[in-house]
């Protein structure tokens, strides 16, 4: 069934659960809410967790699954919303009460102790017993479920498949009825990840409930019976596996733009992988003006943490876009574009000076508590044109600060205001000054409107093609698609460190959006 | 040296080390669960003035050593209360107990006995001969004829060390001082377990000190705790953060103290401040890593809050 609309899939849903309601959930979560300082990491999230079923949990990063996993096991409490255990409304608030109830949660991070072997850090999580008892156990539970894991070797001595496999372990050994997984297969060999969803379906075989978290959509399909769309911390879709198709799902997890416009047919043919070869044909505008477009940075075959073999172009006065669902090697690519991180293998060619604009203000881009001279000072000092390099040249850091303060119309009272009482947007003005005062033949922007009004985020693309047309190279990495397609000239897409190039006439929400979530595999 | 000489030193080495492997003990247990207490100085001098006005007041020195223990626990409650329940930095908050400690005990010692520092008479611990053992030769008598709070020094060391490597609470004590968070996540009580640990601490600190004034001294003195909570906190890392370890670095270090005496019986022809100097010199070498590579437990004096 293609699915048109969130929202009635939802409903229909909604309706058969009702009609339906003979069995209970075991665990039941309504407008789960919670805040870490400004950011909303749930605004309303709904679970339904039911005996005997595996439950994939999809989103893109950010959209909330660890967050609402974490309130499950008890490590978060929830600002707000309500959760049923067994129909009984319960309070999470730490992992005991978690325990006490049976809900075991498998963590993505941190829940091991690094100097304790792994026989040690099973023993811990079923307290109380002690280390002979606990062996039998373990034995036990790792030929049940053939997860095997050296248990006299530390934990900081053993890798992460073995660390994750422990983890597993871990959780079983306390006997769940509620066992919930946060990406249990990011680490996981292919033959792993099978063995391990097998084990999920026989515990849902024997009445657990089971829920997961995991990136890869066709691994979730494979395995699920029911599944849950969050996007921006809200409960978007609630399915039966086989009432959804993936494509539903991808459009769940982007976001109804996109839904409104495949809804309309403007563009439904999901791409394929498309070489980079093939792509290069079909982009005449860049052979057309070779003199205008030299290559100001070259990447290839770079592969490092989360780049996969990355081959790629910049030329002088082109914006490129690079779209993708964060954490896809983004970050990464940022780092080696502007020379901040070498690449583990391949060559990267980039120029000295790169400006950059970091996607987090406050803690990449300014500090905090460093008035503004201060903030371009850190940037701007070294360069020849200020001197010798022993002595800070305040005067004239107080000078290009000024410039910039008036240049930039930053929204300060003097250069000696501090970077924590400006809004986003004018912490984005002095950074961007700073960053163009470089005179850098490249600018690598990672999410530079994030977080900004309307008003700012304008100013910010105007300053990105007022640059391009100077003939500065321009690579705008963004998880906004409208930014990339709307400054954009070229666009590529960055898929678990791969880089995909996106053909002209697939320049599109629709085309883009599919790649970004399949890696360039077919979309049902 | 005659063999007298020596059996000598060697009872002022165990007598000296005694009180350190008391402190340390009980620190060793405290920093295992993350915590570091500077304040072990507050509730040794505290375990000591406990110790003389418990013994007065019940008339026994047995009792006075259980009065010290209180008294140290005490200390290390104020110093838990803030550094572990409202979660303050532990160097500065632990500073503030030992000069605290060093200045109430000094207050309360004026008001009871007088400014002129009337001169205390204590019930005293007397040593102890275990039969058998103290006939050991040589080593016997340092050993084995102690005050008997150096018995609980040496029983404490295979207990803490069972405890903390054998047991399922040894475990989770660990777990809280090397990865508070995980822990947490296994359902630990994070702050419970330190507090317990760093109260157990004070206690093992107090003994300490009360062993100063019933045993060593007979008598209170201001500032008489003279530093061994900081060599104390030294002979931790010295031991490796293990209890036995933490044992023979308390006896090293009372040798290192017995050596000044012994030299100077000796006829050395040095200034007697420079064998003084001695002990602390070794403490800040032990600090600075002299011990070769041993590894402190990774939360140590890393405050934790549940982060809900």
């Amino acid at each position: 069934m293609p699915v048109t609309s969130t929202f009635r899939v939802w409903s229909s849903w909604r309706a058969r659960t009702k009609a339906a309601s003979v069995s209970e959930p075991l665990v039941r979560l309504r407008g789960v809410q919670r805040r870490f300082g400004q950011v909303h990491a749930l605004t309303g999230a709904d679970l339904d967790l039911f005996a005997g079923e595996v439950h994939g949990v999809l989103g893109a990063n950010g959209a909330g699954k660890s967050t609402l996993f974490n309130v499950l096991g008890g490590l978060l409490a929830p600002d707000g919303g309500t959760i049923h255990v067994d129909g009984v409304p319960v309070s999470l608030a730490s992992p005991r009460d978690a325990w006490a109830l049976r809900i075991g949660l498998v963590h993505q991070h941190f829940t091991l102790v690094p100097a304790l072997s792994v026989r040690e850090n099973l023993a811990l999580g079923t307290r109380g017993r002690s280390l002979d008892e606990i062996g039998q156990a373990v034995e036990a539970t790792m030929d049940r479920t053939g997860l095997r894991v050296p248990l006299d070797a530390t934990v900081a001595s053993i890798g992460v498949g073995d660390r994750q496999r422990t983890e597993i372990l871990k959780t079983l050994l306390r006997d769940p009825t509620v066992l919930v997984l946060d990406e249990p297969t990011a680490v996981l060999t292919p033959e792993e990840v099978s063995g391990l969803f097998q084990l999920l379906r026989d515990l849902a075989g024997e009445g657990r409930a089971v829920a997961l978290v995991a990136h890869k959509l066709d691994e979730v399909l494979a395995v699920s019976d029911r599944l849950t769309v969050l996007r921006e911390g809200r409960t978007v879709l609630a399915a039966h596996r086989n009432d959804v198709s993936a494509r539903g799902l991808v459009v769940a997890m982007v976001g109804d733009g996109i839904a409104d416009e495949m809804a309309l047919g403007v563009h439904v043919d999901a791409p394929t992988g498309a070489g980079a070869g093939a792509a290069a044909a079909s982009r005449p505008e860049v052979e057309t003006d070779p003199e205008a477009r030299q290559v100001v940075a070259q990447l290839s075959g770079v592969c490092g943490e989360r780049l996969e073999n990355v081959t790629l172009d910049v030329r002088a006065g082109e914006v490129l876009g690079v779209a993708g669902v964060e954490g896809n090697g983004q970050h990464e690519l940022a780092l080696v574009l502007s020379g901040r991180r070498p690449p583990a293998m391949g060559r990267a060619e980039v120029p000295d000076e790169v400006a950059y604009i970091p996607q987090d203000r406050r803690t990449e881009g300014l500090v905090s508590e460093f008035d503004l001279t201060e903030n371009i000072a850190l940037g701007l000092a070294r360069l020849d044109r200020f001197g010798s390099g022993w002595l800070m040249p305040w005067d004239a850091m107080g000078e290009e600060a000024e410039r910039i303060r008036t240049r930039f119309q930053v929204a300060a009272p003097s250069t000696a205001t501090l970077a924590s009482a400006l809004s986003g947007g004018n912490q984005q003005r002095v950074i961007i000054g700073r960053e163009l005062a470089l005179g850098a033949p490249m600018l690598v922007a990672e999410n530079p409107t994030r977080g900004l009004d309307v008003a700012a985020a304008a100013y910010v693309h105007g300053e990105l093609e007022r640059l391009a047309a100077e003939g500065v190279a321009i690579v705008l990495i963004s998880t906004d698609l409208d930014e990339v397609l709307g400054l954009a000239e070229r666009v590529v897409v960055m898929s678990r460190g791969h880089v995909i190039d996106v053909p002209a006439d697939e320049r599109t929400r629709a085309g883009v959006g599919a790649l970004m979530l399949s890696g360039g595999g077919e979309v049902a | 040296m005659s063999q007298i000489e020596l059996v000598l030193f060697l009872e002022s080495a165990v007598r000296l080390g005694i009180p350190l492997a008391l402190a340390a003990m009980g620190e060793t247990i405290t920093e295992r669960s993350g915590v570091i207490n500077i304040g072990l100085e507050g509730s040794i001098i505290a375990g000591a003035l406990g110790g003389a006005l418990g013994a007065l007041a019940f008339d026994g020195a047995g009792l006075g050593v259980m009065v010290g223990a209180l008294a140290g626990l005490t200390v290390a409650l104020v110093f838990a209360v803030f550094a572990i329940g409202l979660g303050a930095d532990q160097i500065i908050t632990g500073t503030a107990v030992t000069i605290g400690g060093l200045g109430m005990t000094g207050a309360v010692y004026q008001a009871r006995f007088g400014a002129t520092g009337t001169e205390l008479s204590l019930p005293t611990l007397a040593p102890l001969a275990i039969p058998g053992l103290s006939d050991i030769p040589i080593v016997g008598s340092a050993l084995f004829a102690q005050a008997p709070t150096a018995y609980v020094a040496y029983v404490m060391a295979p207990v803490a060390w069972y405890v903390l490597f054998r047991t399922p609470w040894g475990l989770e004590l660990r777990a809280t001082g090397e990865a508070p968070t995980a822990a947490e996540a296994a359902g630990v009580r994070v702050r419970t377990v330190r507090f317990a640990a760093t109260l157990f601490g004070g206690a093992m600190a107090g003994i300490a000190g009360a062993h100063l004034a019933l045993a060593h001294a007979g008598t209170f003195a201001e500032n008489m705790s003279a530093g061994k909570g900081f060599i104390a906190i030294a002979v931790v890392v010295l031991g490796r953060w293990n209890p036995i370890l933490v044992l023979f670095a308390a006896l090293f270090f009372g040798a290192a103290s017995a050596l000044q005496f012994f030299l100077q019986a000796l006829g050395f022809d040095l200034a007697y401040q420079i064998f003084l100097a001695f002990p602390y010199v070794l403490t800040l070498a032990a600090l600075a890593g002299w011990v070769g590579k041993s590894r402190a437990p990774a939360a140590l004096a890393l405050p934790w809050e549940p982060h809900r």
